[in-house]
């Protein structure tokens, strides 16, 4: 069993060698946790394990047997009202996406990020934020919208 | 006004039926071109193409059958607020919609920086002859005359008393509007006359709230009820063709798992119906392949293999001048510049899900070319092109890397074997294995300075592949290559400078790594060549580089004016001439993008000794692109290629070796992280001119060479060889 976005989900026995990514994706059939590199390069794959940003693409179902996991369809319920994760205001609020595909790794990062460290300074952002990459090139209006969401949490 | 007539021309009733138009209302429409198959899609718009892509549904809001791709550019946002500003609409009263090939005629493929530019015309033309038409059906229904009926939000208004909303005005009567005169149709969206003012507008993407919350669907997302996972084992080569294929010895492939072996189509792979177990069962195929005997003779883009003899095949510019090497009066600078393979490396891999039965074929993929993407698929299963229907989806990057959807072609041969929906998905090694890159570029140039420090001569001299013609099948192309100069590979090669004898000669050489469009084509290579030696010229003469590029860009034209405008604006953004502390340089470029585009850049370079590092601290951007349509939108655009041209400059380098990339993941092809990004500081030029003119990919260049000046003005060392980085400066 793991605890997947907060429902307890049976995981087979066969599955046990199938990476957390590809368990989300094609059995839970989460589709909003993208594959990137496959290789823990690129954190296109970033969900919480017990509130922590990982890998998914490195880690095999074996290993997260009795798990809390949370993904990006998940990410809202850690707010007390219904709506968005402040994260995920502040993404719209400075309107960061292109393309739109690194983004649900960078949100799981940076949520996790202010989970850990509510106030974070400019270098512990860079810092924070440098495991995810993002071709389109919006790295500076990512900036913008932790330290925003920094601010309005 | 022109007249505009209601006319049923059914030729393109099949259009009609599959947007859903006989249900929903109004639907302007009226012929459209062919256009050539299995080409990419180059045509570009007609002004009527404009027609199909417009829908008035009976709520009163419009559809917009966006005609380009969306890969984060943000284009049909744009294009939907000139919608929007010739209809008086608000965000909420447009949708947005992306045909399927079915529901729209053919049009040109997503590339070039050109959606805006190119189609904000056609576009708003076609909706401000649909509000015309609406306003004489008002004039009509009311029996007011049409001069009464004034524009309202979502409608028109007489006497400020009635209202007529555009849903009121239409019924569910089959209408196809032919518009036979639009030359005086009069266009709000550069006229800045619509009260809501849609243009100009930061109206967010609709899909923002899908895209935080991950609900926006891309390929790799697609599931078919029934569908089976598919894979296949590529070539090991460039060039190789497969000659059979079997299951290792003493394995087997379980219940559930198919070989597929196509020789025709050099494909062998395995369809499954389980996707965790298909990367196990692609291990146990053992493919026979016949490797091309040749080199594959990437020496041939080796300029000094040319410049020799003089043997080129193409010469854009002939005013050389000969005698003035090695005049007294005339001090001479040569250098050489290469730049390196690169790859798109989109975030998202290829993907893309196939169904392939008798009835008909259905492909989703993203894609920028999805008429190009038909007429492959059909011909690859010797299918009419009308038996196929591409559903095109957003793309996780596109940067030129998805005119072609190999996984589509993939899949769709893999359905056709098993009869059901296959999904292929590429992993990273695919993407960098097998996808088609940015050719290489070698450059030579020869110049001089007479007493005055002006330019005497310049003759430059370039090699590299095709890029517009690079994915023209083998047949083809040997016909294409001796008669067409690729016009991508040569894209900004011109200097925009006064400079009396020119002489620019290039080769387009095709080898066996396959190239094909990257964002800017040849425009960052050539500008790297350009712009660094002019700051070459600019240091031999003892000059400002700013004031050096200023002295040479003199002559009457608006391009002149509007290049000088952008260099002098980025130098007062960036306090250009104040000193800089040891070790840090600014460097400065410049460049118009495909004759239209002006954009200067200032880089701030740091030479970090202890930790060997070079580092770009800050960019000032100054671009002139006419009319902006979303500010946002733009910015981000210019944000995108500063942060892509970082990469080019410091890390972006694909190599080949006997056929085959060496690079597979991220970890040895890089592209920058947000660590590495430098502060960015972007101004877009106000301007009164009316034309939205091409964004994506014309910032970009001059970054390059920006960052390589400020290079050398820290550490007193030329990078001309791209990407650099600390040790190659200092060894
Ligand atoms: S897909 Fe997991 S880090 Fe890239
Ligand atoms: S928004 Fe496209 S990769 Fe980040």
């Amino acid at each position: 069993m793991i605890n997947l976005n907060g429902k307890a989900t049976r995981v087979e026995k066969v599955l046990y060698d199938v990476s957390l990514l590809d368990f989300i994706r094609d059995q839970a059939m989460l589709k909003g946790t993208k594959f990137g590199c496959g290789q823990g390069f690129c954190g296109a794959c970033t969900v919480h394990l017990d509130g922590i940003a990982q890998r998914a693409c490195q880690l095999k179902m074996s290993e997260v047997r009795g798990h809390k996991v949370t993904t990006i369809e998940g990410l809202s319920a850690l707010t007390d009202d219904e709506g968005l994760h402040p994260v995920q205001r502040a993404w719209i609020a400075e309107a960061v996406p292109q393309c739109g595909y690194c983004q649900p790794g960078q949100i799981m990062t940076a949520a996790a990020l202010l989970a850990a460290n509510p106030t974070p300074g400019d270098e512990e952002i860079r810092a924070g934020m440098s495991g995810n990459l993002c071709r389109c090139g919006t790295y500076s209006r990512i900036h913008r919208a932790v330290a925003r969401a920094a601010q309005e949490r | 006004m022109g007249k505009i007539t209601g006319t049923t021309s059914f030729n393109r009733r099949k259009f009609l039926l599959n947007s859903g138009w006989l249900a929903t209302g109004l639907t302007v429409l009226t012929a459209c071109k062919s256009v050539i198959p299995v080409l990419p899609t180059t045509t570009n718009p007609e002004n009527e193409d404009g027609l199909a892509w417009l829908q008035v549904l009976v709520d009163g809001r419009v559809r917009f059958f966006c005609p380009r791709m969306e890969m984060g550019q943000g284009a049909p946002i744009g294009l939907s607020q000139i919608v929007a500003e010739e209809l008086n609409l608000d965000q909420a009263q447009i949708e947005c919609v992306t045909p399927a090939t079915n529901q729209s005629p053919p049009f040109k493929m997503t590339v070039g920086s050109e959606s805006i530019a190119v189609f904000s015309e056609p576009v708003s033309l076609a909706a401000a002859t649909l509000r015309e038409y609406l306003r004489e059906r008002a004039a009509a229904t009311s029996g007011l005359p049409v001069g009464q009926l004034k524009d309202a939000p979502g409608g028109f208004e007489a006497a400020g008393r009635h209202f007529f909303g555009y849903g009121d005005l239409i019924s569910e009567e089959a209408i196809v509007l032919h518009a036979d005169d639009y030359s005086s149709v009069e266009q709000y969206f550069n006229a800045g006359k619509n009260p809501y003012n849609a243009v100009g507008k930061r109206w967010p993407s609709p899909d923002i709230e899908n895209i935080v919350t991950g609900k926006v669907v891309y390929s790799r997302d697609v599931s078919l009820p029934g569908m089976l996972f598919g894979d296949v084992v590529r070539p090991p080569r460039f060039g190789a063709t497969l000659i059979d294929a079997k299951v290792k010895a003493e394995t087997a492939l379980s219940n559930g798992q198919v070989l597929v072996i196509d020789v025709v189509n050099n494909l062998v792979g395995v369809v499954s119906d389980n996707p965790f177990m298909l990367a196990d069962a692609l291990e146990k195929i053992e493919p026979v392949w016949a490797l091309p005997k040749d080199a594959p003779g990437l020496d041939k883009l080796d300029i000094a293999r040319y410049r020799g003899n003089g043997d080129f095949e193409h010469t854009l510019i002939d005013n050389g001048n000969e005698a003035l090497v090695g005049d007294a009066g005339v001090q001479s600078i040569t250098a050489n510049y290469t730049t390196s393979y690169m790859a798109h490396a989109a975030m998202e891999p290829g993907a893309a899900v196939a169904s392939v039965r008798k009835s008909g074929v259905e492909i989703w993929c993203g894609c920028q070319d999805p008429y190009f993407i038909r007429g492959r698929v059909a011909a690859l299963l010797q299918r009419d092109e009308g038996d196929v229907i591409i559903h095109p989806l957003r793309m996780g990057g596109g940067f030129g890397g998805r005119v072609l959807s190999q996984p589509a072609e993939e899949a769709a041969l893999l359905s056709a074997h098993v009869g059901r929906p296959v999904r292929v998905q590429w992993n990273r090694e695919a993407e960098f294995q097998h996808n088609y890159f940015q050719p290489k570029f070698s450059h030579a140039i020869d110049s001089g300075l007479d007493e005055t420090g002006k330019i005497a001569y310049w003759h430059h001299d370039f090699v590299s592949s095709p890029i517009i013609f690079g994915l023209v099948p083998k047949g083809l192309a040997s016909i294409l290559d001796t008669f067409v100069a690729d016009k991508g590979t040569a894209r900004g090669a011109k200097p925009p400078y006064a400079i009396e004898h020119q002489r620019l000669r290039y080769s387009d050489i095709r080898t066996d790594t396959p190239t094909g469009a990257w964002r800017g084509l040849g425009a960052a290579p050539n500008t790297f060549a350009i712009e660094s030696i002019m700051d070459e010229l600019a240091f031999a003469a003892g000059k400002d580089p700013l004031a050096f590029r200023l002295a040479h860009l003199v002559g009457d034209g608006q391009h002149i004016a509007q290049l000088s405008g952008v260099l002098r604006q980025v130098g007062d953004l960036s306090g250009w001439g104040r000193s800089v502390a040891k070790d840090r340089g600014l460097g400065i470029a410049c460049a118009t993008y495909k004759d239209q585009t002006h954009v200067a850049v200032v880089a701030d370079v740091a030479i970090d000794h202890s930790e060997r590092q070079v580092n770009v601290v800050k960019l000032w951007c100054a671009q002139n692109s006419g009319l902006v349509i979303n500010p946002d939108q733009v910015e981000n655009q210019v944000l995108g290629n500063l942060v892509w041209g970082c990469g080019m400059a410091l890390k972006e380098k694909l190599t080949v070796s006997d056929g085959i990339v060496n690079e597979r993941n991220f970890d040895t092809y890089e592209i920058l992280r947000h660590e590495e990004a430098p502060e960015v500081d972007i101004k877009l030029v106000d301007t009164m001119q009316a034309k939205p003119l091409a964004v994506g990919e014309a910032a970009f260049a001059p970054t390059v060479a920006a960052i390589a000046n400020a290079a050398f003005a820290a550490s007193g060392k030329r990078p001309r060889s791209l990407p650099f980085n600390y040790d190659s400066l200092y060894t």
